[in-house]
């Protein structure tokens, strides 16, 4: 039986340097197949291809047999290949009805009569989604169901998912991954892209797996397990070391205490939270998204701009603080590491080492000084040492580093501000396996050195593998603090959701 | 070696050049040539402000009014008797509150720079018209040289209006390229929320920008001044801000902030200089000019876009990763 997709030699070069390289893959009618690979390993290329956004270099695509070429998203979706992007792509000032109607309407657009078929069309997908509501005010479960929607009522028969359950709520996940059964039980096809490996057996009926831009396997699902798909996405066996089993580890010892919150409220975001962090140890801060740590932690850090603020107080080593930029918090040892690199984390322009350099040129006072360009030299060698930071060449602009390099460059940009409280937020989000290893070895040592290190995570492997301490959030306030010896999955999870 | 836009630009002046050399007589006489550099030089000097500017991600369309009001309110106090240097102190003092102003509004009430500016400019011109002179053209006093030394002052035999613009680019670009005040300038446009978490306090950077480009639009006017013995403020209902914004881009200082230099503008400059001459030798109308640069304008970015096509990657990224 021919599939229903296939990849004969694919090739997609990028400035002649291949991003995937001769990939024959294919995917059948009524399967869900997981793509798994390291940043970089090739999964987004190989699906934007599928999806019409990059065409191919070499080799040919395939549909039922045929060869196609899609030339653009439109076109891709005209053959039945729909993408759910990893942020959604609805318009957010319309409504579901009109999203999913969206580039189909008809001359004449009646929207009482668009909303009664959006409704019929949404039951008869069993989806609870309120087709007047506007698409701004749903959550991103809701957001999802109406991307699936919107890629059901344009006939596709391939549906690619990019990272579905980042930001979907444990329960949104359940929902998620019935649904994707059942789009599967009525025959449509689908890929599943993920960092998540538990996720990808637990879901899918294949795997494949990507490492260095080449195929290394495909095989059925139940032939996987854990150690074998992390072997292969890295060509070795780091299950054991990344999230040592060592959960036995004792604690480390309280410090000073250096920062404390107290009462803390803003908007809807953050409810009268009140805690502590002490030096030389790791406070990890979990919590479901939505729960409000980003925002608690960016305003001890002054990069939120307090409009809606309702009160409370900060303390750093006993004096009340309250930063209004960035600057103050920084010149008072304060550094966040920001979960968004791209967005606000580095300067796409500059090298590794000018990057490197602006966290030790902020605070500087005076601003004529000449910047000396051994000093940026040295602190590159330095931190790239330090970090693990591999570029082919040393003067490699930041943007076309891996995730995973970009992340430390990012951190490095921090941490030559010399804090004395570092925030992680999301430190190894968009990380390869290897990086997650360095970044975590890192963090350890910062809160051996004295350090107090706050990491916020919404992977719980990861808050238990760093953590001393862990403060769980739920809804704006923390709402619980255990040590990492009392803590197990199921008790911390309990927290954050009950 | 691929070609950027500066290159294209570069090589396009350098073609233009030597068409003209070869088909226009008096074209490659020093005369004209010294013409040619003078013609476009206070476009040049007002491009070095507007180029800093547009590195750090703003605009400044309040310069040619701050140049021309301020500089007229010089001459007008110098005509009334005041004494020049108190004069030039006011209209100097006069001039960074213009900066200080657009670069309060764009920094700290966070409005766009290009209505914050248009804003100030208009407002400017209206007090300037309003309060501080009578007449539309003012000339430079008679009783006292500075202004007529100024214009007479040569180096090594070339004229003062270049040397100025020689001489003030080497500032900014060394401003620009070894100063950590440049470095600074640079971050803030490639990524200012990156650069306000990172603890750059870029909100009085970005005023220093402004109040920059405002002390160069007082120069510039001096400048224009002492080569035109006066000024004339309808200068600022001319095409002038969009020769200046032209000189910026065709030399290829991306409006998106964070890249080029002043060597761009140089670049940018030479090409309109030499354009502007050849035409007025061949005796092209003013309109028809204006037609010229613009196509010239729009050819140079395609070209840079044929040459350089955006990488496929980043120009995804670069719609929030699709």
């Amino acid at each position: 039986m021919t599939p229903l997709l296939e990849f004969k030699g694919a090739t997609k070069k990028f400035r002649g340097v291949p991003a995937i390289r001769d990939i024959n893959f294919s995917l059948e009618k009524g399967e869900i197949h997981a793509i798994l690979g390291e940043n970089g390993a090739g999964k987004s290329t190989l699906t934007k291809v599928l999806a019409g956004v990059y065409q191919l270099t070499e080799g040919e695509m395939r549909i039922e047999g045929k060869p196609v070429l899609l030339k653009s998203p439109s076109e891709a979706l005209d053959a039945g290949i729909a993408m759910v992007f990893q942020e959604t792509n609805l318009v957010p000032s319309m409504t579901v009805a009109q999203n999913i109607y969206l580039g189909d309407e008809k001359l004449f657009n009646r929207l009482r009569g668009l909303y009664i078929q959006a409704q019929r069309f949404l039951l008869s997908l069993n989806f609870y989604v309120d087709p007047t509501a506007l698409v701004s005010s749903l959550g991103a479960g809701k957001k999802q169901l109406v991307e699936i929607a919107r890629a059901v009522h344009h006939h596709a028969r391939v549906i690619i998912f990019d990272e579905p359950t980042a930001t979907l709520t444990p329960e949104e996940k359940y929902h998620f991954f019935n649904l994707a059964k059942r789009l599967r039980d009525q025959g449509l096809s689908i890929i599943f892209i993920s960092h998540a490996l538990e996720e990808a057996l637990e879901i899918s009926d294949r795997i494949t797996v990507l490492r260095d831009g080449e195929l290394v396997v495909t095989d059925n699902t139940r032939n996987f397990n854990r150690d074998r798909i992390v072997q292969a996405m890295v060509g070795r066996n780091l299950s054991g070391e990344l999230y040592g089993k060592d959960r036995q580890r004792e604690a480390r010892a309280y410090g000073e205490k250096v920062l404390s919150i107290e009462n803390l409220s803003m908007g809807n975001a953050v409810r009268n939270t009140s805690f502590s962090i002490y030096s030389g140890q790791i406070t990890g801060l979990f919590g479901l998204v939505g729960a409000g740590r980003t925002e608690t932690m960016k305003i001890v850090s002054g990069v939120l701009k307090r409009d809606f603020l309702h009160g409370g107080n900060i303390r750093l080593h006993g004096n009340s603080v309250r930063y209004r930029t960035p600057s103050a918090a920084v010149k008072d040892g304060i550094v966040y590491v920001t979960e968004d690199r791209k967005l606000e984390g580095f300067f796409e322009t500059m090298s590794i080492a000018q990057n490197i350099q602006m966290g030790k040129l902020a605070t500087r006072s005076n601003r004529l000084a000449i910047v000396s360009m051994a000093e940026a030299r040295e602190l590159a060698r330095v931190w790239s040492k330090r970090l693990g930071i591999r570029a082919i060449d040393a003067n490699a602009r930041v943007i076309e580093l891996s995730g995973g390099n970009q992340q430390k460059v990012v951190i490095a940009k921090s941490m030559v501000q010399e804090p004395l409280i570092a925030i992680f937020d999301e430190p190894t989000r968009g990380v390869d396996v290897s990086a997650i290893v360095e970044i975590h070895n890192f963090i350890n040592e910062l809160a051996e050195s004295g350090i107090a290190v706050v990491v916020i995570s919404s992977y719980l492997p990861e808050i238990l593998a760093l953590s001393d301490r862990i403060l769980i959030a739920r809804q704006g306030r923390i709402v619980e603090e255990m040590s990492v010896e009392e803590a197990t999955e199921a008790k911390v999870m309990y927290a954050a959701v009950h | 070696m691929r070609l950027t836009q500066e290159g294209v630009v570069f090589l396009l002046a350098a073609a233009l050049f030597a068409l003209f050399a070869a088909t226009l007589q008096n074209f490659l006489t020093p005369g004209n040539m010294v013409a040619l550099v003078r013609s476009v030089a206070i476009l040049g000097i007002l491009g070095l402000g507007m180029g800093l500017v547009v590195i750090g991600r703003g605009i400044d369309l309040a310069m040619v009014a701050t140049m021309v009001v301020s500089v007229s309110w010089v001459l007008s106090l110098a005509q009334a008797s005041f004494p020049l240097p108190v004069a030039l102190l006011f209209g100097f003092l006069f001039a960074l509150a213009v900066g200080l102003a657009s670069g309060l509004l764009v920094a700290y009430a966070t409005i766009p720079a290009i209505f914050a500016t248009l804003a100030t400019g208009l407002m400017v011109y209206g007090m300037g018209r309003a309060w501080l002179f009578e007449v539309d053209v003012q000339n430079t006093p008679a009783q006292s040289t500075f202004f007529t030394s100024l214009s007479e002052i040569t180096v090594l035999g070339i004229p003062m209006m270049i040397v100025a613009f020689g001489l003030l680019s080497a500032i900014i670009w060394a401003l620009l390229r070894w100063t950590q005040f440049g470095r600074l300038i640079y971050a803030i446009g490639d990524n200012p929320v990156a650069a306000r978490t990172s603890g750059i306090a870029i909100r009085p950077l970005i005023v220093a920008q402004y109040v920059i480009a405002s002390a160069v639009s007082f120069l510039a006017g001096l400048v224009m001044a002492a080569a035109n013995s006066g000024m004339s403020t309808r200068v600022y209902n001319s095409t002038m801000i969009y020769d200046v914004l032209l000189v910026v881009v065709l030399g290829g200082i991306g409006l998106s902030g964070g890249r080029g230099s002043m060597r761009n503008v140089l670049v940018g400059t030479l090409l309109v200089g030499v354009l502007l001459n050849g035409m007025t030798i061949y005796d092209i109308p003013y309109t028809e000019q204006n037609l010229i640069k613009s196509i010239i304008l729009l050819a140079a970015i395609t070209i840079d876009s044929l040459v350089n096509p955006r990488d496929e990657q980043t120009a995804q990224q670069d719609l929030g990763d699709i």
